[in-house]
This record gives C-alpha cells, sequence and structure tokens, in this order.
C-alpha cells in the first residue's frame, strides 16, 4: 500500500508504537548518530551522515553477549535474552540489505542460530530511502540502490514536507494503518525522486569479472600492494553492516560463556592454538576481507557481500578505499572460465 | 605549508642515492580527506607522494612493521620525530638505519571537523597561509585552519621535528607549555564524579576495534595484553570492566612514551577522546621527573631505569 505521512506528524507516530514495541531510531550521539531506544524526549536524526556509525547489525548480533551461564558443581543454563517486540525506524536500504545477507548465514536448516532467529522474527523494520544519496556509499554498483526494498517492512520516501509510505508486509501495514493513501500523482513523484537518486549514484567500480579476477589471481603482488598501508584494526568490519564474525570466550571470573564480535583483520583470528597462523600477515588477511565480500559470498548465496554503505570507505585511519582496490583489481589479468 | 617539490627533491634523492631503501611518507586518497601512508621504494614512483594537513596518521606507527636492519627514510613532523626517537630509546630501531625528513608542522585537520561544517561530500581541500578552501559537491567553504585542527596540534609544544636529518621549510616557533596543560588542568579541576562520569562515557562507546593501538606508534607489542589468554588480563567483551579496563591500561602502559600526537584519537571510529588520559601522564612526567618523550634518542624514561639506590621499597 502506498500511504502519505506528513512529516509534522511523524514524532507522534513514533510515540505511539512504543505501546507496543521498543523502538529504535537513530539519534545523535557524539559526532554521529546511533541506533538508541525511543523516549519522549528522544530527538530523531535522519539528515547526514546518512547511516548511523554502528550498523543495525549490532541490535541483532550486539557487541557482546552472554551466551551461557556457568552454576556452581559443573551445571549451567542458558541466558535469556528477553527481546521484546520491536520497531526499528529510519534504517537505509544499504543496511536492511545486509540484515537480509546474515540471514543466509545465521537461518540455516539444521545451523540456526537461535538468538538471531528471536531477535529478527521480533523486529520490524522501517526504512528511509536515500532521496539525496550518501557521498561515499555505492550501492547501485553492488546491485543494490538507494531505495531497495529487500528485508523492509515499509520504505519511506522523503517528498519534502510529507514522506510517501510504502508498506511492504503486513506488519508494515500495521505501523501505518491510519494513514491516507497516496494518490497515484504522488506514487509517480515519488517514483521519480527515487530513480533520480538512483541516477545519481556514480559506478563506484565494474563488478563484470571480479568475481573471476580476484580469484586467479589469489596469489598476485597486487594483496601486497594494496594492503601496504593497512594497520589492522577492526575498523572496516566492525562497521561493515555484512561482517559477522564472532568470537566465543570463557569469562571464566564471571562464569559466562560470552560471545563477541570478532574480525578477519586481527592477527589473532586465524592463530591456531600451536601458533600457526595460516593468515600470517595483513597482506592474508585483506585479501580474506575483499575475498569474503567479493567471491565468497557469490560462491555461497550467489550475492555480493557488500552493500555499497560507505563505511570502510569514510573510516578506515589509514584512507585505505574498498572502492580503489577494486577499481586495481580490475586490471588484474584473468582468464574466462568456462566452468559449467 | 612546506614545499612539496622540495620534499619530493630530497626522497628522489634519498632513493636514487641508494641511503634508504624506502621512504615513507602519503599519497593521496581516493577521496581528499583521507591521504593515505605510502611506502615509496623507486624514483619515479615518488611524483606521487602528497603532503597537506590532511596526513593524519603518525608515519612512525610503520617503523616496527618494517625490517630492523632496513635502511628507512620518513617524512616526520613535530609529534613523528618525537616518536621515532622514543622508539630508537627503546631499541626499536637503530638511528643509523634512519633518514628522517623533517617537516615543521602547521597541525593537523581533524577531517571530522571538516565532515561536521561542509559534509562528507568534499571534492577539494586547499590550505594557504592557514586558510582551508573547501568545495564540496554543492558549496564552497573558507575555514581558519585553526577551527579545523586536531586537539592534540592546538596544544603542540614542539611543532619542529627536534632531530630531522633535514629541515624542509622554516622552523616554527615552540608551543607554550602552560596552553598545552590547560586541557589536562580542565580536566583535573572536576570533581571525581565528574571525571568518572566523562571517563566512562567516553570508554563506554569503545567497540574494542583496536584502532587506536594500532595507529600509536608506542604499541608494537607483538601481543598486547587484552589479546592475552592465558591468564587473560582483562574481560575481552565490549562490557564496560573490559571498555574500561582497555582504556586505563592503555594509558597506562603509555607512560612517558606517548608524544601526544593524537593518532589514537584520529584513528577512532567511535570519536572516543582518550588523550586526556596520555596528557596527564605525560604532564605528571614533566612535573614529576622533569622528562618528556622523545626529545632525544639516548634518555630512557623514568619508569624504563632501574638504579641500585632507587628508593622503592620493593627494590630493598
Ligand atoms: S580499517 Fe583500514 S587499517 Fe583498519 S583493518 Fe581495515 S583496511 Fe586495515
Ligand atoms: S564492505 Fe564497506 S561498503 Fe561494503 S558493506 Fe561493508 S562497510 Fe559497507
Ligand atoms: S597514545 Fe595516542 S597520542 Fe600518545 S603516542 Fe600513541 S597515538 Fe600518539
Ligand atoms: S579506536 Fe576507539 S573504538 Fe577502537 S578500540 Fe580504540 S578507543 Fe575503542
Amino acid at each position: 500500500m502506498n500511504l502519505i505521512l506528513e512529516k509534522q506528524a511523524l514524532p507522534g507516530l513514533l510515540q505511539s508504537w512504543r505501546e507496543q514495541y521498543d523502538v529504535y531510531v537513530p539519534q545523535k550521539m557524539e559526532r554521529f548518530s546511533h541506533f538508541m531506544p525511543l523516549t519522549e524526549e528522544s530527538v530523531l536524526v535522519t539528515g547526514e551522515p546518512h547511516n548511523t556509525r554502528i550498523p543495525p547489525k549490532a541490535l541483532f548480533l550486539p557487541m557482546t553477549e552472554t551466551l551461557v551461564k556457568f552454576t556452581r558443581f559443573g551445571g549451567y543454563e542458558d541466558a535469556q535474552q528477553n527481546v521484546q517486540p520491536r520497531v526499528v525506524f529510519g534504517i537505509r536500504p544499504c543496511d536492511a540489505q545486509a540484515i537480509q545477507l546474515l540471514d543466509t548465514s545465521f537461518i540455516q536448516e539444521g545451523y540456526t542460530d537461535p538468538l538471531w532467529l528471536e531477535r529478527r522474527e521480533k523486529t520490524i523494520t522501517i526504512g528511509l530511502g536515500c532521496h539525496q544519496p550518501c557521498h561515499n556509499g555505492f550501492c547501485t554498483t553492488v546491485g543494490y540502490g538507494p531505495f531497495n526494498k529487500s528485508d523492509l517492512d515499509a520504505l519511506l520516501t522523503d517528498l519534502g514536507d510529507t514522506y510517501l509510505v510504502e508498506t511492504l508486509s503486513e506488519a508494515g501495514e500495521a505501523c501505518f494503518q491510519d494513514l491516507s493513501p497516496a494518490s497515484d500523482d504522488i506514487y509517480e513523484h515519488a517514483l521519480e525522486i527515487q530513480q533520480i537518486a538512483h541516477d545519481q549514484m556514480p559506478v563506484a567500480f565494474e563488478t563484470e569479472n571480479l568475481k573471476e579476477k580476484l580469484e586467479q589471481n589469489f596469489n598476485s603482488k597486487f594483496w601486497e600492494e594494496v594492503s601496504q598501508s593497512c594497520l589492522g584494526c577492526g575498523v572496516c568490519t566492525f562497521l561493515c553492516p555484512t561482517c559477522f564474525c564472532f568470537d566465543i570466550v570463557d569469562e571464566t571470573q564471571r562464569k559466562q560463556r560470552v560471545r563477541n564480535w570478532d574480525t578477519c583483520m586481527f592477527r589473532t583470528y586465524s592463530l591456531e592454538a600451536s601458533g600457526h597462523n595460516p593468515r600470517p600477515s595483513r597482506v592474508e588477511r585483506t585479501r580474506q576481507r575483499l575475498s569474503h565480500k567479493f567471491v565468497y559470498w557469490l560462491d555461497q548465496v550467489n550475492q555480493i557481500g557488500c552493500t555499497g554503505c560507505g563505511r570502510c570507505v569514510r573510516y578506515c585511519p589509514v584512507g585505505i578505499d574498498i572502492r580503489a582496490m577494486l577499481r586495481q583489481a580490475q586490471t588484474l589479468p584473468f582468464e574466462v572460465s568456462h566452468a559449467v | 605549508m612546506p614545499d612539496l617539490n622540495a620534499i619530493k627533491a630530497e626522497a628522489k634523492r634519498l632513493l636514487a642515492e641508494g641511503v634508504v631503501e624506502v621512504v615513507v611518507a602519503f599519497k593521496p586518497g581516493d577521496t581528499p580527506l583521507h591521504p593515505q601512508p605510502a611506502f615509496f621504494t623507486n624514483v619515479d614512483e615518488v611524483e606521487n607522494l602528497v603532503y597537506d594537513g590532511l596526513c593524519q596518521n603518525n608515519l612512525a606507527t610503520f617503523l616496527t612493521r618494517l625490517p630492523k636492519t632496513k635502511k628507512v627514510g620518513m617524512l616526520v613532523r613535530g609529534c613523528e620525530n618525537r616518536s621515532v626517537n622514543a622508539l630508537v630509546v627503546e631499541k626499536q630501531k637503530s638511528r643509523e638505519n634512519l633518514y628522517l625528513v623533517g617537516i615543521p608542522c602547521e597541525g593537523i585537520i581533524d577531517w571530522r571537523k571538516i565532515v561536521e561544517r561542509a559534509g562528507e561530500a568534499v571534492l577539494a581541500v586547499n590550505e594557504n597561509n592557514y586558510v582551508v578552501e573547501i568545495e564540496t559537491r554543492d558549496e564552497h567553504f573558507t575555514f581558519s585552519k585553526n577551527e579545523l585542527l586536531h586537539d592534540s596540534c592546538l596544544r603542540c609544544v614542539h611543532p619542529t621535528p627536534l632531530s630531522a636529518d633535514i629541515l624542509i621549510g622554516e622552523a616554527l616557533p615552540e608551543g607554550n607549555l602552560a596552553i598545552a596543560r590547560k586541557a589536562v588542568e580542565e580536566f583535573e579541576a572536576q570533581t571525581i564524579e565528574d571525571k568518572y562520569a566523562w571517563f566512562q562515557k567516553e570508554a563506554e562507546r569503545c567497540i574494542r576495534c583496536y584502532a587506536c593501538r594500532e595507529a600509536c606508534p608506542m604499541c608494537y607489542c607483538t601481543e598486547c595484553f587484552v589479546d592475552h589468554i592465558e591468564p587473560r588480563w582483562t574481560e575481552s567483551g565490549a562490557t564496560p570492566a573490559g571498555m574500561q579496563g582497555w582504556h586505563i591500561v592503555r594509558a597506562f602502559h603509555q607512560t612517558a612514551r606517548c608524544t601526544d600526537c593524537g593518532a589514537c584519537e584520529r584513528a577512532c571510529p567511535m570519536d572516543i577522546k582518550m588523550t586526556y588520559l596520555t596528557e596527564k601522564l605525560n604532564h605528571d612526567m614533566i612535573n614529576k621527573y622533569n622528562f618528556e618523550a622523545g626529545l632525544d634518542t639516548q634518555t630512557l624514561p623514568p619508569f624504563a631505569t632501574v638504579t641500585l639506590d632507587d628508593k622503592n621499597r620493593f627494590m630493598a
């Protein structure tokens, strides 16, 4: 359904959801925005910078969470997570797409992560499209876009004084049930805005044959060149909406088994008990990060594992830019493979 | 701004004459806000060398990542030179294997201060005589450079490299220690509750990505205390205890080693302030021991020296 929402009415609507749901909206934290629970005083941030600094994946896979609590005499109990039904408002399409990508990893027959699943099932996601696309994002390059609808229950398009609300599921419809329908003219106008935004996004790099090039140049000098100044920190992966690696640690003093975010860019990530490290330097680790997103995701679910949110570009402390790396990768030699 | 051509000429000479095997400097990034550290090994590549106020890293952090015996040329500003000195004191590199191209530093621009004022769609940044012109997708901005400088640079005492092999450009006047102390004094003047609240607010935003550690030239341990498993020194997760533990111990490990370059803060993706802790320790070291890190390549930091007449009870 296509509905029309007065901007003035938005704060009231968000507050009304609180009767039934925990509501998360982007709010200001220092110099950036962050998804935080809505209270009476909350001020919603919808303008620049478009994305929250920490991607909304953190609402589904917290940085740290307790899995098991140990009791005396060798017993244990599963930690209760106590997630209330919730609405996350203001997710950008790249980040919503990322949650769909993560579903393919966390929700699999026989291997479903119950914590992830519960949070997903209890969450309604309402997207805010990017009518003025951000500068360092490149969603269209990787096949998604500023008004991508994947994995949203509703998507809003900014029309100036109003939003067009496209509901995309029953849950989404229920959130906006009191709104009046948008006329065909308004809908057409919104589509135009969406198209203009889409066309504004530059092509950051070519994706054709990219996978083959990266695969066939596994041992190329290229990886050394692009990783030379890499510090081996966790910025590009922790802030990435599609990175989901974690480490399970027994915090013995607390008698808890916890799960923390981890990253392939850390030395300790691939360090084995023997002391051997199959990815001994930043060269192999950088290769892993890029290959996971642009080779292995494709092998596994036939989707690129980067949604072009631009966070790794913005916040890498040494200015390593995934777009530039992939443009350079496109100049590598390769042979067309004829695999069936 | 120092003459870029003079920097390039010197870098080329160093490589051509075999004085060094690699010159560590900067190259353009994909956007003007983020120049990238770069490693030049032949003369032709040096054409690509850039230097401006947005070069935010402390290049000395790469020193311990290069083979110890490699002859390294490095572009150094005041703080970088002091970090290099501190590393030489700690025997991480011998001074003979180094050639320092010094740049009297007008301060490092905090790119976040640009984004805050002009948005992220920055197409060009031009600096001239302490004025910064910024071209964005939709607008033109003019700022005084001081407005955009990183906080550490605003309190810098030694902007001119103290022991470079060559200086490109004129030496700048030393900064004022009284001004440098202001931030620490303001912090100290707070009540203990306010100090703790401030510390909590900063530390507990931490995502434990360790960009601050990796960006810091003095954090070169092969195994950082947070990565140690048996025994575990801190909580592993992004919990209050874990985050506070990281921030406290990281700062203490910098005692009399930190040069207040601010690279840790500039690297932090969560805009966490942390130099107030290291600066407090720096000023304590100046006040109590009359010691400042990196002023020369011989003097050991007070806590790294042990003598038989030490008054510590546990030594008796
Ligand atoms: S953010 Fe940059 S420096 Fe840190 S690991 Fe990623 S590429 Fe390397
Ligand atoms: S790889 Fe970079 S641009 Fe792509 S989704 Fe991750 S953080 Fe965003
Ligand atoms: S602790 Fe921070 S300010 Fe001090 S030397 Fe390290 S990076 Fe520079
Ligand atoms: S860079 Fe910032 S977020 Fe990362 S570990 Fe250091 S203080 Fe924490």
